[in-house]
């Protein structure tokens, strides 16, 4: 199918139809995923799929509908149906499309079009041999619950009668595994998965299958602790979990209507001066960058917090025109059935200074997180707190795992209570940090 | 992530954050985005592709297909959703939405191995493609022949009279005015209120190669309204939302007035919530939402999967005491007009009201037709899938506790130092640990039997090994409640859950305070 005709085609029906404005966005998706488990191929699935989302203003007021019919019949309704949607609606004086209108496009590199000529069996074949190297880690390991292997092409359109016509193709593959070590009620699971847009870039099956096995044994035996205060290091893979929680209260709408804690702060210092953060989607090859945002603004990069000091809020073109700010706006986009809205694209806490190992040395009692089960912040409230687990520390070195044990704060103090950032930043994914440690925070655990 | 993550996840509150981003861990509600489809019976008549994948000599052709290289078993799938939401934001319906998912799945299965395609493009050509493609998993010579049709009619469980597919905008646009109206004038101090109704139409047809057939409509509607409120540096949130099963009949404007005013009120209630304390504490967990806790605590780790392949913490306790003698759980498909109830699950076996632990025992798991045939051991109605691009599996309906003797009243005054949790926002577990943690939406101190100030930041986490058997008041006070969307393996579902009043005589609290 020709996506680019089928997308400005729709855009200039839609202007025909009643649209002021008008933008399609087409995504066309390649899948293949598979299962192993305990040697044998446990599921497998391949797909095509694909879908058109349509935005459309009529006087300022907005409409929108997917669909996964791309037939022509099927377009001329969804037309019909959108302009009638934003009829329903009323007007907002900052809805419509974005200011800008088509910019090159940097040329980053994610199409491996090698991919495509990796058969089946042979990415089965490392779903089945990650598992098996993982399995054979270490004789407390128990079960499986398998390797996998999973690919996707995705061609993406983005059209809009401002005259952007952008069309991007990339691809993605991963592969890893989820082992138990332990048995009855003492069983702990782990896992680890490696992701690259070039399949020749795939971290080693061994290492990857390595990991996975290291982080369940090493959690076998895991247990709560009594309740107190105490030094806590956040590991580089646990990090991202507590910055996604930062950075969901800096929605520019959000501070504007004042619906965040972080509402004031802009300009102010936020965190210690040790932090730095930015968002940069522009790195070649790398599996959370692309070439546009989910409104058709080039990416660029942006500095979040500069030594402690927060520098922006997300805002899309449409809450930056509300609030009355000139920003960089960066929009993400679920895919085709949903608009655009404002966020980050790939994060990146900068690497401090210090070697990890030091993060741990000079503590005489503390919590070393490995992994959160969630972000911990009330974006309302500032209030921190979220389950997690990983390791105590005594005297400088890992003591026993824990498990069942609650982190409970304020975010703001623990952002200004970052006493040391680690040097081992690892790009992994759309949010990638170093270590880093808070001196103080409450653990919840057995007793009071 | 490059973390394997094998949370599931459920959340109720995420729509509140509109145009926040979402969490890395948390599965959100459903983006609903769709349209006031007049008629979409009428769309559905009209539409010729749909029509030709119901023509039954296909559909046997077409699990031919899927058996030519040796499948035991094949089926398939085909959905067409029409999905509408309407929001009002900033006191203006500021959009409405309409979305169109239609496609084929086919699923082919060979001892424990499932090969699956799908195929949004209704040409035959196509899907026999995909039919093969599914086909794949197995190597060899045809051994079954799909066996003529059956038509099941299933029973209906769900309380639709009037499709909200078929109801003007301006009648839903209606509640949204009413609800935010009620909410703005309720205090001076509610600074933001938004308000929404959609709804989901799913029409599916499922055909079988040992004979089944199928055709079912799912009908989910939701009302939701949520308020921020501000008082110097004080913030908070407040919500109230029905979801079920629903026709547009179940929402009127006293409800969207009703709703209003108890989202604003709960924000107001909030806004001088003091720091929650850490450490283990007893826990009176309100009717409704404490659903959310069993369908972590213990749900997902008695779906037929983890256990079949000995991954989760309660494999080996059929038949044994896992919970207090006070706990009787159910996972009931056929609660009528809950959020989670299916005439027939997405494998066309019929809902069932499956009970899961019998005063302490645990009494069943919930299967899937794969697990089920694997483990000897009936379906239970549980094989459920997000989409025509997913296979089922074993998934909760409508999870809650059985109700008890005692009085809410009573409860609450037996615990002298302690946490009242009147709502809950979410939570997640790792069923190979069992455990689980939830964040508390709405919840208070209790002092000398008496519930008083209103606290925030309070995370509980607890195992379910563990707290199942610190359950030691049961309330006679049931109520199921829907809205919830549960995470597993990708595939995200509505779940409903309830609960009567109950006491956990301990459970660790994650606050500031130590
Ligand atoms: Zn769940």
């Amino acid at each position: 199918m020709d996506y680019r005709k089928i997308g400005e085609d729709i855009v200039k029906k839609a202007i025909k139809g009643g649209a002021d404005e008008a933008e399609a966005v087409i995504e066309h998706i390649k899948e293949f995923n598979v299962s192993v488990r305990k040697g044998d191929v446990e599921t497998l699935k391949k797909s095509v799929s694909k879908g058109l989302g349509l935005r459309v203003f009529i006087n300022k007021q907005l409409g929108f509908s997917y669909t996964s019919d791309l037939s022509p019949e099927s377009l001329e309704e969804t037309v019909k149906k959108t302009v009638e949607l934003a009829r329903i609606t009323e007007a907002k004086p900052w809805q419509g499309l974005p200011d800008f209108g088509p910019q090159p496009l940097a040329e980053l590199a994610l199409h491996d079009p090698e991919l495509a000529t990796v058969s089946d069996e042979k990415k089965i074949g490392i779903a089945r041999e990650v598992e098996r190297i993982a399995l054979a880690q270490d004789k407390r390991i128990t079960n499986s619950e398998g390797g996998f292997f999973s690919d996707a092409e995705r061609i993406a359109g983005l059209f809009n009668s401002k005259g952007i016509s952008y069309t991007l193709q990339e691809t993605r593959c991963s592969f890893g595994a989820y082992v138990i070590a332990g048995e009855g009620d003492n069983m702990q699971g782990g896992g680890w998965s490696s992701s690259k847009r070039y399949f020749k870039e795939l971290e080693p099956v061994e290492q990857v299958a390595k990991t996975a096995a290291q982080r369940a044994v090493e959690m076998l035996g895991a247990r709560p602790v009594e309740t107190k205060k105490v030094p806590v290091v956040f590991d580089r893979y646990a990090a991202p979990a507590f910055w996604m929680g930062v950075l969901s209260a800096l929605n520019g709408d959000a501070a504007f209507r004042k619906t965040t804690f972080m509402s004031d702060m802009l300009k102010k210092q936020v965190a210690s001066p040790l932090v730095t953060i930015h968002d940069d989607p522009t790195r070649p090859r790398f599996v959370a960058s692309g070439p546009f945002d989910g409104e058709g603004n080039v990416t660029r990069k942006n500095t979040i917090l500069e030594k402690g000091v927060l520098k922006m809020f997300f805002y899309d073109s449409q809450t930056a025109r509300k609030a009355g700010v000139k920003v960089n706006t960066i929009a993400r986009r679920g895919g085709y059935k949903s608009g655009p809205s404002a966020g980050f694209i790939c994060v990146i806490v900068e690497n401090g200074e210090e070697d990890p190992a030091s993060l741990l040395k000079d503590l005489k009692e503390g919590l070393l997180v490995t992994s959160m089960r969630g972000t911990g912040t009330d974006v309302t409230t500032g209030a921190f707190s979220v389950g997690c687990s990983g390791f105590w520390i005594l005297d400088g070195a890992k003591a026993f795992p824990v498990d069942g044990v609650t982190l409970g704060g304020t975010t703001l103090d623990l952002l200004k209570n970052i006493d040391k950032l680690a040097n081992d930043l690892d790009l992994r994914g759309s949010l990638n940090s170093p270590s880093f440690r808070v001196t103080e925070i409450t653990v919840g655990g057995k007793k009071t | 992530m490059d973390k394997v993550v094998r949370y599931h996840t459920i959340n109720r509150r995420s729509f509140l954050k509109k145009g926040a981003l979402s969490g890395a861990l948390m599965i959100s509600f459903p983006v609903w985005k769709c349209l006031a489809a007049r008629d979409p019976e009428a769309l559905l008549a009209s539409d010729p592709a749909a029509l030709s994948i119901l023509d039954k000599e296909d559909l046997r052709k077409l699990l031919e297909v899927c058996l030519s290289r040796g499948g035991e078993f094949a089926e398939i799938y085909f959905e067409r959703t029409v999905s509408n939401s309407i929001s009002l934001d900033e006191e203006k319906i500021s959009a409405a939405t309409r979305g169109l998912d239609m496609g084929v799945g086919f699923r082919v299965l060979q001892g424990e191995k499932t090969g699956y395609a799908f195929s949004d493009d209704l040409d035959l050509a196509k899907l026999k493609e995909a039919a093969e493609t599914a086909a794949l998993i197995a190597s060899g010579q045809t051994t079954e022949k799909p066996k003529n049709f059956t038509p099941l009619s299933p029973p209906q469980y769900y309380q639709v009279k009037v499709s909200p597919d078929t109801i003007a905008s301006k009648a839903k646009a209606d509640l949204l005015i009413k609800a935010n109206a009620v909410a703005r004038v309720f205090d001076k101090r509610i600074t933001q209120v938004g308000v929404s109704f959609s709804d989901i139409s799913k029409k599916i047809m499922i055909a079988n190669s040992e004979g089944l057939y199928v055709e079912d409509t799912q009908t989910l509607s939701r009302l939701g309204v949520n308020c921020a409120a501000l008082e110097g540096s004080n913030r908070s949130m407040g919500y109230e939302s029905k979801a079920g099963t629903y026709g547009f009949e179940h929402f009127d404007l006293s409800l969207a007035e009703d709703f209003g005013r108890k989202a604003a009120e709960m924000a107001i209630r909030m806004l001088p919530a003091e720091d929650a304390p850490a450490g283990e504490f007893p826990v009176v967990i309100a009717a409704g939402f404490g659903g959310i806790f069993f369908h972590e605590a213990i749900g997902h780790s008695l779906e037929a999967d983890g256990i079949r392949k000995k991954t989760s913490c309660f494999h080996d306790k059929l038949g044994q005491p896992i919970a207090s003698e006070v706990v009787t759980l159910a996972d009931d498909g056929t609660y009528k007009g809950a959020w989670g109830a299916v005439n027939v699950d997405d494998e066309g076996s019929t809902g069932q009201n499956t009970i899961l632990i019998d005063k302490g025992i645990c009494s069943a798991f919930l299967q899937d037709r794969l697990n089920a045939k694997l483990m000897k051991m009936k379906q239970t109605g549980n094989g459920r899938r997000q989409s025509y691009q997913h296979y089922p599996i074993p998934r909760m309906t409508n999870t809650y506790l059985h109700p008890g003797e005692s009085l809410p009243e009573d409860i609450v005054k037996s615990v002298d130092t302690g946490l009242y949790i009147a709502k809950i926002g979410g939570g997640n577990v790792q069923p190979t640990t069992g455990r689980f943690v939830f964040s508390v939406t709405e919840g208070y101190l209790i002092e000398a039997g008496k519930v008083t100030r209103p606290l925030k930041g309070i995370m509980l986490m607890g195992s379910g090994q563990e707290v199942l058997k610190n359950i030691t008041m049961v309330g006679n006070d049931l109520l199921v409640i829907g809205g919830g969307s549960c995470g597993k393996d990708g595939q995200s579902k509505p779940v409903g859950f309830g609960n009567p009043t109950l006491k956990v005589a301990k459970i660790t609290v994650g606050g500031k305070k130590a």
